[in-house]
């Protein structure tokens, strides 16, 4: 990771289409494109249905779409890459593991040696602000906690690129807060490229670079907004409610009409 | 005056018509039934008739002599002495029968275990007491029964029931046509349909015996020498029918191996002298071992025969009738000879007002006309009791049917 | 009553309930048992537990209780082993691939009514008399829960657990082994309880098969045979009690491997 290497991540001219009941075709997506580059903070923003975490699975490998490309610099993805991390909204922590296990879980499938795996699993624990609950299971951690681990787990397998799909959604107001603020915080240790999908214009304008709006099934780009204001972002200051007030209209309004 | 006239006549003519049909009306017929109920095998039929759910079961011994002795029923007939009357007595029961390719593939060895029936059942009428003990061991480890409150001794049991079984193996001409008699019943009765059916009396005896190997095995033990057969290629199945004393020949030529090797060179021996049934024994003839033998019991006639048919088992005992309905659907079987005549018997209930065949008939007509009609249980459709017991109620003027 | 009850503690109170039922059943045998004076429709509980008390007695030639339970056991566990090293794996490949499910599924559907009972003819025609016949009966009885739980567990496998670790790398048979059956580990298991207790159901159709010389079924069959009643329900007595300390048994493992499966929901 150390060395000049700006990495980017291109979507060219992205749609996907979905059969239903084998007859018609239903457009999720239509001529995504989009440039993400090295470190960026973007987040993706859309009402339900405009296709954004269709978008985020088929970035990640998970899904194809019906013509367009994902690449990291020359690199097609056209299947699970290491070089993208996805944080699912539903954590997606194995039960059976504990946190440590859980953390461990990529090294161990490129057979890491044990005693590098327990020093990085450490390290990612420390990150999360976890480390007394290493042999805790999921169950026995609160939902802010287990989205920690989701996190740091990703993490330790060193992607260049972290997906996450609405990860704080399920979680209450407060916790919500204080894990934007937990994530600004590894992302800026890290120096990750976070690609962040969400529903909710406040969680946009606080954390993103560029926020990517999109309109209504089917989801075209409707807007990409550049967000200059230094972090951390006061909620409550004029500025913010500026920056969220002009989304908001974009949203109400221009990308919501097709 | 005319009008008169016509009156009368007509009157006349109504009378007549209705007194012609009157005449013309048929009789009234009582039909008494009895219901045969098939419980499989003999077991369960003492606990049927304690709990008055038959009136009545016709099984093969020791059964009959069970149902006396625990004084849950009374012995209405011997099966011998069981209408049309005398035709009865030495009815063929058990036999040994042989698969065909057996047969042909090695005859000595059918002959060598033919010659070891006739040896065992000399043995039991010549040692009746200890051949009643030595069955009881087979039978249920010499165990004691328990019938609601009477205990017997199943050696009691044995020996109340040995002198009702003629152990005999000698297919002679009466007993030849007793077969041939049970053949017409069977086909009366729709047991048979096929292959026998219509059969000429040469076909029939082709069919249906091979007492080639019987002869030769008289003859070798008569002259003192066993002649030994080859070495068997696989492994030899026998069936028999579990609780049955009719194939005893076979239990006793088990129990006591040793002395059928010593005095006349052929024996069963049983691999594991524990087990109170042996399951795997070596037929040795001559100090040779010439065939492993897998020993098993089945519940019924029919079933044996169906062992028989998929080459589960290759010999067996069993009754003439199933073998006779399983010939007659083409299972490749042959009937060396008898191993017993006689041996069952028609039990009812305590305190049946039957002391013989006659009160019996007149109960079942006395039950039927109360709209009660009697249930009497026998082991398995078309097993020898079932066969007999229909051909005498049908005799008797008594119709039945299966029931429940 | 009621005050007494509510006094105990909840542990003692849960022991309480469960014996209960069984204590009230052997009072009113007791009773019915007298009042009836017939001993074919209920034999007296001392010819029962006379039974029951001498499990090394020779019972009519068959051998005695405990070695008859043995042999029992060990071709239900037979039977069952070979159900599940066959299930399982089917199960998996089943639930992985729709292909081989629409392939076996029909088949299945049509054999899975099927009482093992029903294929005892065809078992003896095919493996002849023997354990194998045996085993093939009762490895019927246990293989379609085995193999539908499996696949169920399989299915149910959560689709992101799956994705989680593809994007963190994982080839197909790491996915296998760290994915899908620890995680469908829970409802296999099940299956497997639910198999060793039909198994163990098909114990008497089994040994009711001509050839059988020994175990429960074959005890309780001979003595049936012989109108031995006493004999008949203490083997049924024995069947349960074994029964039911299997069912216990597995269910103590679920408890202790699998906890993470309820609180997950």
């Amino acid at each position: 990771m150390e060395g000049a290497r700006a990495m980017t991540l291109n979507v060219d001219h992205l749609a996907k289409q979905f059969s239903k009941n084998g007859q018609e075709t239903v457009e999720s997506l239509i001529d995504i494109n989009l440039e993400v580059k090295d470190e960026e903070f973007v987040c993706i923003l859309g009402p339900s249905g405009c296709g954004k975490t269709t978008l985020l699975r088929i970035v990640a490998g998970l899904e194809h779409p019906t013509s367009g490309t994902v690449k990291i610099d020359t690199t097609l993805i056209d299947r699970p890459n290491q070089k993208l991390g996805m944080i699912f909204q539903d954590y997606s922590l194995y039960p059976w593991r504990t946190v440590n296990e859980n953390i461990a879980f990529g090294l161990e499938l490129h057979d890491v040696p044990k005693e590098k795996r327990d020093s990085i699993v450490k390290k990612y624990i420390t990150l999360a602000g976890l480390s007394e609950f290493g042999n805790s299971y999921p169950h026995e951690l609160s939902g802010g906690m287990r989205q920690r681990v989701a996190v740091v787990r990703a993490l330790a397998v060193e992607p260049t690129v972290l997906l996450m799909d609405e990860p704080f959604g399920a979680l209450d107001a407060q916790t919500r807060n204080m894990l934007q603020n937990e994530l600004l915080d590894i992302w800026q240790k890290t120096k990750k490229t976070i690609l962040f999908v969400t529903h909710s214009v406040d969680e946009a304008v606080f954390l993103a670079d560029r926020i990517v709006v999109l309109t209504p099934r089917p989801g075209r780009v409707c807007e990409i907004i550049h967000i200059d204001q230094v972090r951390p972002r006061d909620r409550t200051s004029v500025e913010f409610a500026k920056v969220r007030r002009h989304v908001l209209d974009l949203i109400n309004q221009k990308c919501s009409l097709q | 005056m005319k009008m008169m006239n016509l009156t009368v006549i007509a009157l006349v003519a109504i009378a007549l018509v209705l007194m012609t049909a009157g005449c013309t009306q048929p009789a009234q017929t009582t039909n008494s039934t009895v219901g045969i109920l098939y419980s499989k095998g003999v077991g369960p039929m003492p606990m049927l008739l304690a709990t008055h759910q038959i009136d009545g079961y016709i099984a093969w011994q020791p059964f009959v002599s069970i149902g006396s002795e625990s004084l849950i029923g009374k012995v209405v007939a011997y099966s011998g002495q069981l209408p049309p009357d005398n035709s009865n007595v030495n009815h063929p029961c058990c036999i040994l029968f042989a698969r065909d390719d057996v047969l042909t593939q090695n005859p000595d060895l059918v002959t060598a275990v033919s010659a070891l029936t006739q040896v065992s059942s000399r043995y039991i009428n010549e040692h009746p007491a200890e051949a009643a003990e030595l069955e009881a061991d087979f039978l249920v480890g010499k165990g004691n029964f328990t019938y609601g409150n009477v205990t017997v001794s199943s050696v009691n049991v044995l020996n109340d029931a040995f002198p009702t079984v003629r152990y005999t193996n000698e297919p002679s001409p009466d007993w030849v046509n007793g077969t041939k008699r049970f053949v017409n019943t069977q086909i009366q009765l729709g047991y048979v349909t096929d292959k026998l059916k219509n059969a000429t009396a040469d076909q029939l005896d082709a069919r249906l015996f091979a007492f080639g190997p019987y002869q030769n095995a008289k003859q070798q033990i008569a002259s003192g020498a066993i002649k030994t057969p080859p070495k068997a290629s696989k492994q030899i199945t026998i069936g028999y029918l579990n609780g049955d004393m009719h194939s005893a020949a076979l239990h006793i030529a088990l129990k006591k191996w040793q002395y059928f090797n010593d005095t006349y060179g052929v024996a069963l021996k049983p691999r594991d002298a524990t087990q109170t049934r042996p399951e795997i024994a070596d037929l040795i003839v001559n100090g040779v071992p010439v065939a492993e033998i897998k020993l098993v019991g089945g519940d019924a006639g029919p079933q044996v025969m169906q062992m028989a048919a998929t080459d589960v088992v290759q010999m067996g005992y069993v009754g003439v009738p199933p073998t006779i309905a399983a010939i007659d659907k083409g299972i490749p079987v042959k009937i060396i000879n008898p191993v017993n005549t006689e041996g069952s018997g028609l039990v009812v209930d305590a305190n049946a007002p039957v002391s013989d065949w006659k009160s019996f008939i007149a109960w079942a007509q006395q039950r039927s006309l109360e709209g009660k009609p009697l249930k009497i249980a026998a082991p398995g459709k078309g097993s020898i009791q079932d066969v007999m017991l229909q051909y005498a109620l049908k005799d008797s003027g008594i119709t039945f049917k299966e029931t429940s | 009553m009621n005050r007494i009850f509510l006094k105990l503690a909840s542990v003692q109170r849960r022991s309480f309930l469960k014996i209960l039922l069984p204590v009230a059943i052997i009072v009113a045998w007791e009773v019915l048992a007298i009042v009836l004076n017939n001993q074919f429709i209920l034999p007296s509980l001392q010819s029962v537990f006379a039974v029951l008390l001498n499990p090394t007695a020779d019972i009519l030639g068959n051998g005695n209780l405990v070695d008859n339970a043995i042999i029992s056991l060990e071709r239900v566990i037979a039977g069952f082993l070979v159900a599940a090293v066959i299930a399982i794996p089917l199960g998996i490949w089943m639930g992985r691939s729709e292909i081989v499910h629409e392939l076996f599924d029909s088949v299945m559907q049509l054999l899975r009514p099927i009482p093992p009972l029903a294929w005892v003819p065809l078992a003896l025609a095919w493996f002849k008399i023997g354990l194998v016949s045996m085993v093939f009966i009762i490895g019927m009885g246990a293989f379609f829960p085995i193999l539908l739980n499996t696949l169920d567990g399989v299915k149910g496998v959560k689709k992101t657990w799956i994705e989680t670790a593809e994007i963190l790398g994982a080839k197909e048979h790491q996915i296998l082994s760290r994915v899908i059956l620890p995680g469908a580990a829970p409802t296999i298991w099940t299956g497997l309880r639910v198999g060793f207790g039909i198994a163990w159901m098909c114990v008497v159709a089994a040994e009711m098969m001509p050839g059988t010389n020994s175990g429960l079924g074959y005890l309780i069959m001979s003595s049936y045979n012989w109108g031995q009643v006493p004999v008949i329900i203490a083997g049924m007595i024995v069947i349960g009690i074994i029964g039911v300390g299997f069912d216990y048994l597995f269910k103590m493992v679920d408890r202790r491997l699998f906890a993470w499966r309820e609180l997950e929901r």
